[in-house]
């Protein structure tokens, strides 16, 4: 049995009554709020019993406790709220009835109108702790409620920002029906909010011809891949169509799980329109270029043909001048009295300075207009420089001038055209020996660069030089750089575009460095990878060996036939006369026809065809001559003045054998002929 | 620690300082909670930061936040969290003292993850109580003192709240000596 002070640490609210149902104990802190339980007070004046309103507290005695031992009883205090929730135990000798138990408070705020206190509950006792649990959980709950406010701000705030956004969005779930339809889409389709949920958006508001593709961005972006921007069609209230231009994106729901997908668009319709629009201004553009193109190509196609004509016009005579002058020095026509080799052969020099001159106009326009191809092979270094030396060497013998060569071992080939780089070489070495004063020097140097693929061709002279603001304006066409330079230096001022345009066309590039008084440097910088170096041109070397080797020959009658056909008669006369000189006997005509006839009439060991004759052209001519066996094989040489680039496919598709361009070079003529027939000379 | 800490530290910069030292703060600690949950435990290192980051950018030294911390937290949070419960605790300062050990161990019950400290109460007398206070967490000392002054203040009492014993010094716990009436010197 506990004693009292045990009795009231362990249950501080306890009382007991004995069978008169009068208080015989009662705890400190019961005694404290209720002063009216004090020992020997009637229950019945301390407490109502309040197990359900419904017993009497008169009829509460010793044998109803007794049968309600197990029983939880439920008092309230007559003096104050105070309300005990307790269980009983019975005692013996003398019977007594011990009420042990808590009060029944609910809230923190209970416990101060009742005056009580945490330290007034024994330690065991749960009820503080489950005041506390309460507190917390009404913590918890507050919480909730704050970020649920919260939440819901930023709820409304997001759905007003997507109600009122300047955007289509339309929000669908897995199966593609529509959740979110905000005010933009009402506005662009004329259908609300209201009549667009639940509703599924790819079948009812996409155009039949997009459905297909918006459902599938729309089952892609559920299965949560990356979806492209999609242009599709709306269908509006009134029949309409808008173009709208989509994203589509995942929605997620609160876990992060993919529950359907969200449309964020634009509306393109007047975009789309201005497209079209835009689109017929482009083509109609496109065509009045095509058209534009078409007259260019034309005008380009009439040049080309006042090109070739006026190459025509100028070579023909130019033909008879160079080429009679030639025959009067080399005393063709007998021998020349005092004083009249010396202007013969300044006819002949200015003769072949006008030649010069054409073909570098001809050379610039066909470059200009895209019209030359490149002939690529291996080049040697040494056999291209040599021979562009000796080109310029008559010139610079006459000035006293040293012409030198520093090649770098390492570089004796190049991938080029051999005529273009030699055409290069001989115009940066002409000017130098051109703008070089008497017994000045000319150095033609090369080097190669390994690192960046390129072999330099440098021409340095110790000419008069040129001041650092003129070299800009070296290589635009026709200058030259001071007008009584001009006068001093014949030129047309065209070489150094030729070299730069030949250059870039072998995608190299050009330089130079000067200083006035002091001598320039002209380089030709062109892409370079070492080749082995190939054999020299027995070709070449076997025209060079006949150039060296001509001597003055005498008129003959005799000798193997070559028909000459030719409308200029200065042209035929020209050759005729040169070929007699060689031992042939030539046979004259006047166009195709005649040259077809003279063939099977004298059995020529060789026809010589102008390409634009009267009556029948060469080129006829030619495939009449190809198409007959007796001359199938007969060796044949195209002559033209022409110079068009095609001419010499023209002419070997026809059936030449050789083309060759006019002025004729004679010598060179008087070698192929050879070579063709067999023989060096008749 | 518990979000009601994290909670009380952001109340006591947003009432006293502004909410943009508050957004300040928690990005200077790299704090990306939005809200913290009362009830939800957090690391400790998230209160620590804050902590450091408010002594930056608040430009005050860490004892006089973490001291007017607890004072904060008893005058404020818990009074507002916990009024009635902070009033059950005791009709007076000393047996709210008196009551301080029992709570921390009921706290302990309640929140099976957090890890209060413990106070112990010795040398009771009718006007001086000495309180320990035992922690795993270090530096909050002075957030204990100015709890102590918080409960002065809550009851109205005029208290001199002295530390005694020192862990950062070596001792084995906190410990701090409270007087009232006439033990006030």
């Amino acid at each position: 049995m506990l004693s009292a002070n045990h009795l009231d640490s362990m249950f501080p609210f306890h009382f007991t009554v004995d069978g008169e149902m009068r208080i015989v104990s009662a705890g400190s802190a019961l005694r404290r709020i209720c002063p009216n339980v004090t020992d020997g007070a009637e229950f019945s004046r301390c407490f109502t019993f309040l197990r359900f309103g419904m017993l009497p507290t008169e009829t509460f005695d010793g044998q109803y406790i007794l049968k309600q031992r197990s029983t939880l009883f439920i008092f309230a205090a007559t003096c104050s709220a105070l309300v005990l929730r307790m269980q009983v135990l019975v005692l013996e000798n003398p019977t007594r009835y011990c009420f042990i138990g808590s009060p029944w408070v609910r809230t923190p705020a209970e416990m101060r109108a009742l005056n009580i206190v945490l330290n007034d509950f024994a330690l065991h006792d749960a009820t503080v702790d489950l005041l506390q649990l309460v507190q917390s959980t009404d913590r918890a709950i507050e919480d909730a409620r704050r970020l649920t406010s919260k939440f819901e701000v930023q709820r409304n705030d997001l759905e007003q920002l997507i109600d009122t956004a300047n955007a289509p969005i339309v929000g669908v779930d897995a199966a593609g029906c529509v959740l979110v339809w905000n005010q933009s889409m009402a506005r662009i389709t004329g259908i609300e909010k209201h009549d667009a949920l639940k509703t599924h958006f790819a079948s009812k508001h996409v155009s039949e011809a997009c459905a297909q593709s918006v459902e599938s961005m729309i089952a892609s972006a559920v299965r949560g891949e990356l979806t492209p921007v999609l242009e599709f069609e709306l269908n509006t209230k009134c029949g309409d169509r808008r173009l709208v231009i989509c994203s589509v994106s995942p929605r997620h729901d609160a876990a992060g799980g993919v529950v359907g997908a969200i449309l964020v668009g634009q509306d393109i319709t007047e975009l789309g329109e201005y497209r079209s629009t835009l689109e017929q201004r482009v083509e109609q553009r496109t065509a009045q270029l095509s058209q534009a193109n078409a007259e260019l190509s034309r005008a380009m196609r009439s040049k080309d043909d006042f090109l070739s004509a006026m190459s025509h016009e100028l070579r023909t005579p130019l033909t008879a001048v160079i080429g009679l002058s030639e025959l009067l020095v080399e005393g063709v026509y007998g021998p020349l009295g005092t004083g009249q080799t010396k202007p013969i052969a300044t006819i002949a020099e200015s003769g072949q300075h006008l030649l010069s001159l054409i073909n570098d106009l001809l050379d610039v326009a066909k470059i200009g207009a895209g019209k030359v191809e490149l002939n690529w092979g291996d080049a040697e270094v040494r056999e291209v420089c040599d021979a562009s030396l000796r080109l310029v060497a008559q010139m610079a013998q006459k000035k006293h001038q040293v012409l030198s060569t520093r090649l770098d071992a390492a570089a004796p080939s190049i991938r080029v055209d051999e005529r273009r780089l030699k055409q290069i070489l001989v115009n940066l070495l002409s000017n130098a020996v051109k703008f070089t004063p008497d017994s000045g020097s000319i150095t033609l140097e090369t080097h190669a660069d390994m690192d960046a693929g390129t072999l330099t061709f440098a021409v340095h002279d110790t000419g008069i030089g040129i001041a650092d603001e003129d070299i800009t304006r070296l290589f635009t066409p026709f200058t030259q750089l001071d007008s009584r330079l001009a006068r001093q230096y014949a030129g047309t001022g065209l070489g150094l575009t030729l070299v730069m345009l030949l250059t870039e066309q072998h995608g190299g590039h050009v330089s130079v460095t000067s200083q006035v008084g002091k001598g320039s440097t002209f380089s030709a910088v062109l892409p370079w990878h070492p080749t082995a170096p190939r054999a020299s041109s027995p070709a070449s070397d076997e025209a060079r060996a006949d150039v060296k080797g001509a001597t003055p020959p005498a008129l003959s009658d005799t000798g193997p036939v070559i028909i000459n056909a030719d409308d200029s008669e200065s042209c035929r006369m020209t050759i005729g006369d040169f070929l007699r000189g060689h031992g042939y006997r030539v046979v004259d005509a006047h166009n195709g026809a005649e040259a077809i006839a003279a063939v099977f009439e004298h059995h020529p060991v060789l026809v010589l065809m102008d390409l634009q004759m009267p009556q029948m052209d060469g080129l006829s001519a030619i495939r009449l001559l190809r198409s007959n066996a007796v001359s199938a094989d007969l060796p044949l040489i195209a002559l033209t003045s022409r110079r068009l680039a095609d001419d010499r496919a023209q002419c070997l598709a026809a059936g030449a054998d050789e083309f060759m361009s006019k002025p004729v070079n004679l010598p060179q003529l008087l070698a192929t002929i050879g070579r063709l027939t067999g023989a060096n000379s008749a | 620690m518990y979000g009601l800490v994290n909670k009380a530290i952001e109340d006591l910069v947003t009432i006293k300082f502004g909410a943009d030292k508050w957004d300040a703060i928690k990005r200077k600690a790299g704090i990306e909670v939005d809200s913290f949950i009362s009830n939800d435990a957090y690391p400790d290192c998230i209160t620590y930061g804050l902590v450091e980051a408010a002594t930056e950018v608040l430009q005050l030294p860490a004892s006089t936040i973490l001291y007017a911390f607890g004072e904060f937290w008893v005058l404020h949070t818990a009074k507002k969290g916990y009024g009635d419960m902070l009033s059950a605790a005791g009709r007076d300062m000393p047996e709210f003292l008196d009551y301080l050990p029992q709570f921390h161990t009921r706290v302990a019950l309640l929140f099976p993850h957090l890890k209060p400290p413990r106070f112990e109460c010795s040398d009771r007398r009718s006007n001086q109580i000495t309180m320990h206070y035992f922690s795993e967490r270090k530096g909050l000392s002075v957030f204990v003192e100015g709890l102590l002054n918080g409960v002065a203040k809550l009851y109205e009492t005029p208290a001199l709240v002295e530390q005694t014993r020192f862990k950062e010094k070596g001792d084995d716990h906190d410990e701090f000596l409270v007087r009232w009436g006439d033990a006030l010197p």
